[in-house]
């Protein structure tokens, strides 16, 4: 049984606290303002592709120096500057009452504010934007994306959430896995008996890892990252990673995008470069490498143009510079090929669970 | 020698045979034509009187249930000065060359148009024209009549005379047309025609009985064209001819009637010898006509007396070999008498026999044409200044035509001919049918291409009633609307040429421009008569014209859109500010609301941040 490590980890209650003295903050400096006969404004990091840069020392992307100001003294400003005083105000009265929203109800919630979004492009920017000043996950501000992942395992957790405080529940006892929501975000990590996180790419293999009993032959917790891990996803794995102590493995299709699932997982993207603790540095690639397309004779279909054109971009990231993931990027782009993860049924069904991950994993040792 | 047969044809007939030429090409044309023939006949009577006109134009369909074409009955009354009714059947029934003959703006331009009209109803229905005219406000003549085509000439059937009350004129034919497809143009015709003229009263009934009616919106008339004589510059070497023809004076025919008129100016009361007449006639030179002179002076050559007079025919006077040659009915036999040069009568017969000297010719026939000037073109064109005009020879007619062309050194032509609409009535004319937010008009210098003197008035309008369709432009010529051919059409290119985005003008505008050009020849592209033609001098004056009006717009433009941003702005902060109070007031966990109103005030009063 592992335990919970708390010293190094923030709970659900204590980066409650920080959020709501945040807002708390920005809410006292516009109402002075305002008494003042000031202009508000907010002092915003920039995003723009200048300022977002690779720290090499914690391993992912981050934002450089640079900032905006968003004043609403300028007209043109004045609008979203109001979105934004909003989106703090919603995110507080969230916050505060334990209520749960998505990026599409954030859209729609506007309206009755009289807060006017062209559309939820423009309100999904507003919430980066607070993201940004605040230095916090939209997770933690309780609004998520429509797109969930799930998860699967003997993990123990605590609810936070109003109404199941104190509820405790196993996320071995359901089948499909459980989804990672709100709720699943929220709460605390009690205890588990697995040794590992596997975060796999696609859903069909996640239910036939459940059905093999994955969990249970390698003492595993499995996350289905449903494509491109969302950030409550990434941000649960951070959490097995830190809070729990268990090392993340992750399986991803044999081309270029599922490369770069693994890159996310483990460093960040270039989206989310305001944003911290949303990377697992020491997880580890499992596969499906180019090399393994070579070494497993599995059968491939050719490459795009733009499978092509994302290696030649991807090149140029500081992160593909070295070792192995330079390496599987040249093979790559030198075989044209690529094979997806249900390749193995080639070799039986049960040939990805028997032969290629006990190899995997036994080969992620010595890298 | 074979001998051609040459007949000739009645002016008529020669329409009849060309009238696709004047526009009757098709029903849809012809009745549009018609339409326009008879408006601006009335229009162009009202003018001459300076009668406010008030015209009354109907459609009506023979059998409305008939599909068209089909036959129409087109009414047009105006309150003009009427006709006497003794012109009537030869203004009406015939058709005239040069009725409108002089050098002025006139919509018209020989008046040939009404009598096409009038010939292609009868043509396509065989209904004769009903004519109702009152000329002098008591009596109320009627005219129903047929044209001749062969004889040119009318054929009365009905002509009674009632009481009447009221100068003015109706005319009505029954013709071919097909009014489902004329009628978008027709309407367009009479609303513009009101636009430009915005004195005139005009009221259109349609077939279906729906009333377009436009009143009157200024009271004044704009002052009247003059008539002119030609520039120098609009001459041609046919012009010349004519010109010179009409100069040249005959011979009289001596008969009865010219002798009675040679004793009447003398005041003879017996007969007197030959040398008496010719002593009483030097008494009185002065005051006797040319003909009469010319009479005198070929019985001083002859002596003899009137009877003698009857007898003979003059048949040639050489000036070149100073002979008189005439023809004596009793001796049937041809006399030839010898001229003396050194008598007084030989000056007479000669400049009667060769019309003026060219410099004569030139200060006379010609406008803003003094002796200098005269004397300097002989110089230039090389022409001695007493060389008699009716001597010329074709190549020296050429010569001189040629010489008129480029003298450079002609005054520019007289705009006295133009009749201009006006700043005023058209600034007003344009208020009242487009209600702008914004409009000016500008009538510039009168100019002139190829002695033809012009002048250009233009109008913008902006915003307000106008919708925002884009550039809008109304073409006029000498007060006519030009509704087809706008693609080829001078004023669109110049208007197509601006860069509206210099202006502050963008997208689709609600913009309307008004081009009226007034000319004694407007350079038409065309037989049509619908796209003016981009002559050099015109294109600069109306792109000059653009130019200063688009400027005032923009002007106008650069005021309303800081107006439109401050009301924004003012908007704008009286909107989120008190929602950026409310949010921080909860974020904050205050209860009562900051003081935010010299917030909204100072955001509405920031000068636009660049």
């Amino acid at each position: 049984m592992r335990l919970k490590n708390k010293s190094s980890a923030k709970t659900a209650e204590t980066r409650k606290k920080r959020l709501l003295s945040l807002l708390e903050q920005q809410g006292l400096n516009i109402y002075e303002s305002l008494d003042k006969g000031r202009f508000p404004q907010f002092v915003i990091p920039s995003r723009s592709v200048s300022n977002i840069v690779y720290d090499k020392k914690i391993r992912q992307y981050i934002l450089g120096s640079a900032s905006a100001v968003r004043s609403s003294r300028n007209m043109s400003q004045l609008r979203s500057y109001t979105q934004l005083a909003w989106l703090a105000f919603f995110v507080n009265r969230l916050v505060r009452e334990g209520k749960s929203s998505t990026l599409r109800d954030i859209y729609y919630s506007s309206q009755a504010f009289s807060i006017d979004f062209e559309d939820q492009p423009e309100s999904d920017n507003i919430i980066v934007d607070l993201e940004a000043v605040l230095t916090s996950p939209r997770e933690e501000f309780h609004i998520f994306p429509e797109e969930r992942s799930s998860v699967f395992g003997d993990l123990t957790i605590e609810y936070t959430v109003p109404g199941y405080e104190g509820k405790r529940m196993n996320l071995s006892d359901h089948p499909d896995g459980y989804l990672i929501g709100p709720s699943l975000s929220s709460a605390e990590l009690v205890d588990t008996s697995a040794e590992l996180v596997i975060a796999i790419e696609k859903g069909g293999l996640f239910t036939r890892f459940v059905e093999e009993k994955v969990h249970k032959k390698f003492k595993a917790i499995i996350v289905d990252t449903a494509g491109q891990a969302p950030r409550s996803t990434r941000n649960l794995l951070r959490r097995l990673n830190n809070e729990m102590g268990l090392p993340v493995v992750i399986l991803a299709d044999g081309d270029v995008y599922g490369e770069h699932i693994a890159m996310v997982i483990k460093s960040g993207s270039a989206n989310a470069a305001h944003l911290r603790e949303l990377t697992v540095p020491d997880a580890k690639w499992l596969g499906v490498w180019a090399t393994d397309i070579e070494k497993y004779k599995l059968p491939t279909i050719p490459m795009t143009e733009s499978d092509i054109k994302r290696i030649y971009d991807l090149q140029k990231d500081p992160r593909y510079q070295e070792g192995n993931w330079k390496k599987q990027l040249e093979v790559f782009l030198k075989l044209k090929r690529k094979a997806e993860l249900e390749a193995f049924s080639k070799y039986g069904l049960t040939n990805i669970t028997d032969k290629y991950l006990p190899a995997k994993l036994e080969e992620s040792k010595s890298f | 020698m074979s001998k051609e047969t040459f007949s000739q044809i009645s002016p008529s007939e020669f329409f009849y045979r060309n009238r696709d030429l004047a526009g009757f090409s098709n029903p849809t044309r012809s009745l549009y034509t018609s339409v326009r023939e008879f408006v601006e006949n009335a229009l162009d009577a009202c003018d001459q009187k300076k009668i406010l006109p008030d015209i009354h134009l109907s459609i009506k369909a023979v059998d409305a249930e008939k599909p068209d074409p089909k036959h129409y009955i087109l009414s047009v009354k105006d309150n003009g000065p009427g006709i006497d009714p003794e012109h009537i059947p030869l203004a009406f029934g015939t058709v005239l060359y040069g009725s409108k003959f002089g050098l002025k703006q006139a919509r018209g331009m020989f008046g040939l148009g009404a009598t096409m009209a009038i010939l292609y109803g009868q043509i396509t229905t065989n209904k004769p024209v009903t004519v109702k005219s009152c000329s002098d406000g008591k009596t109320l003549d009627e005219f129903v009549m047929l044209l001749d085509i062969q004889k040119n000439k009318p054929v009365i059937l009905k002509h009674n005379t009632k009481e009447g009350s009221k100068t003015g004129l109706t005319v009505s034919i029954v013709l071919e047309g097909d009014y489902s497809k004329a009628g978008s143009k027709i309407r367009d015709y009479v609303y513009q025609t009101s636009l430009i003229t915005p004195y005139a009263s005009i009221t259109f009934e349609d077939p279906s009985g729906e009333k377009f009616h436009y009143p009157r919106i200024v009271k004044e008339m704009p002052r009247p064209p003059t008539v002119i004589k030609p520039h120098p510059h609009g001459i041609d070497v046919e012009t010349i001819r004519r010109m010179i023809t009409d100069t040249h004076y005959q011979i009289p025919t001596i008969d009865n009637k010219m002798i009675d008129k040679v004793k009447k100016e003398l005041a003879l009361k017996k007969n007197l010898t030959p040398k008496e007449i010719l002593e009483r006639a030097q008494k009185r030179w002065s005051d006797i006509s040319r003909p009469v002179r010319t009479v005198i002076s070929v019985m001083s050559f002859l002596n003899i007396d009137f009877e003698g007079l009857k007898k003979i025919r003059i048949d040639d006077i050489d000036i070149a070999n100073k002979t008189i040659t005439y023809w004596d009915f009793g001796e049937s036999q041809t006399h030839a008498v010898d001229l003396d040069p050194e008598s007084p009568y030989y000056k007479q017969l000669a400049s009667t026999v060769q019309g003026d000297t060219l410099l004569t010719f030139l200060t006379k026939r010609f406008q803003r044409v003094g002796p200098t000037t005269a004397e300097k073109f002989c110089e230039f064109a090389k022409f001695k200044p007493d060389k008699r005009i009716g001597s010329m020879t074709n190549e020296e007619l050429v010569k001189l035509a040629d010489a008129l062309q480029k003298f450079e050194e002609f005054l520019a032509p007289d705009p006295s001919c133009l009749a201009p609409l006006g700043e005023e009535p058209l600034s007003k004319g344009i208020m009242k049918f487009f209600n702008p937010e914004f409009a000016a008009v500008w009538q510039r210098n009168a100019s002139a291409y190829s002695g033809f003197p012009f002048i250009v008035e233009m109008g913008i309008a902006y915003g307000g009633d106008i919708p925002p369709n884009g550039l809008k432009v109304y073409r006029f010529a000498n007060r006519i609307p030009l509704l087809y051919d706008e693609g080829s059409d001078v004023v669109l290119k110049i208007v197509n040429e601006t860069e509206w985005a210099r202006y502050k003008i963008k997208g689709e505008p609600p913009l309307v421009i008004v081009s009226h050009i007034c000319s004694t020849r407007i350079p038409y592209k065309t037989v049509g008569k619908e796209n003016v033609a981009d002559r050099p001098e015109l294109e600069r004056e109306l792109k000059n014209a653009l130019q200063y009006l688009a400027r005032k717009l923009a002007v106008h433009m650069s005021r309303q859109g800081a107006a439109d941003m401050a009301k924004k702005r003012a908007n704008l902060y009286s909107k989120y500010v008190p929602l950026i109070a409310q949010f921080a007031t909860e974020l904050a966990g205050k209860k009562k609301e900051p003081n935010y109103n010299q917030l909204i005030r100072m955001g509405s009063e920031i000068e636009e941040q660049v």
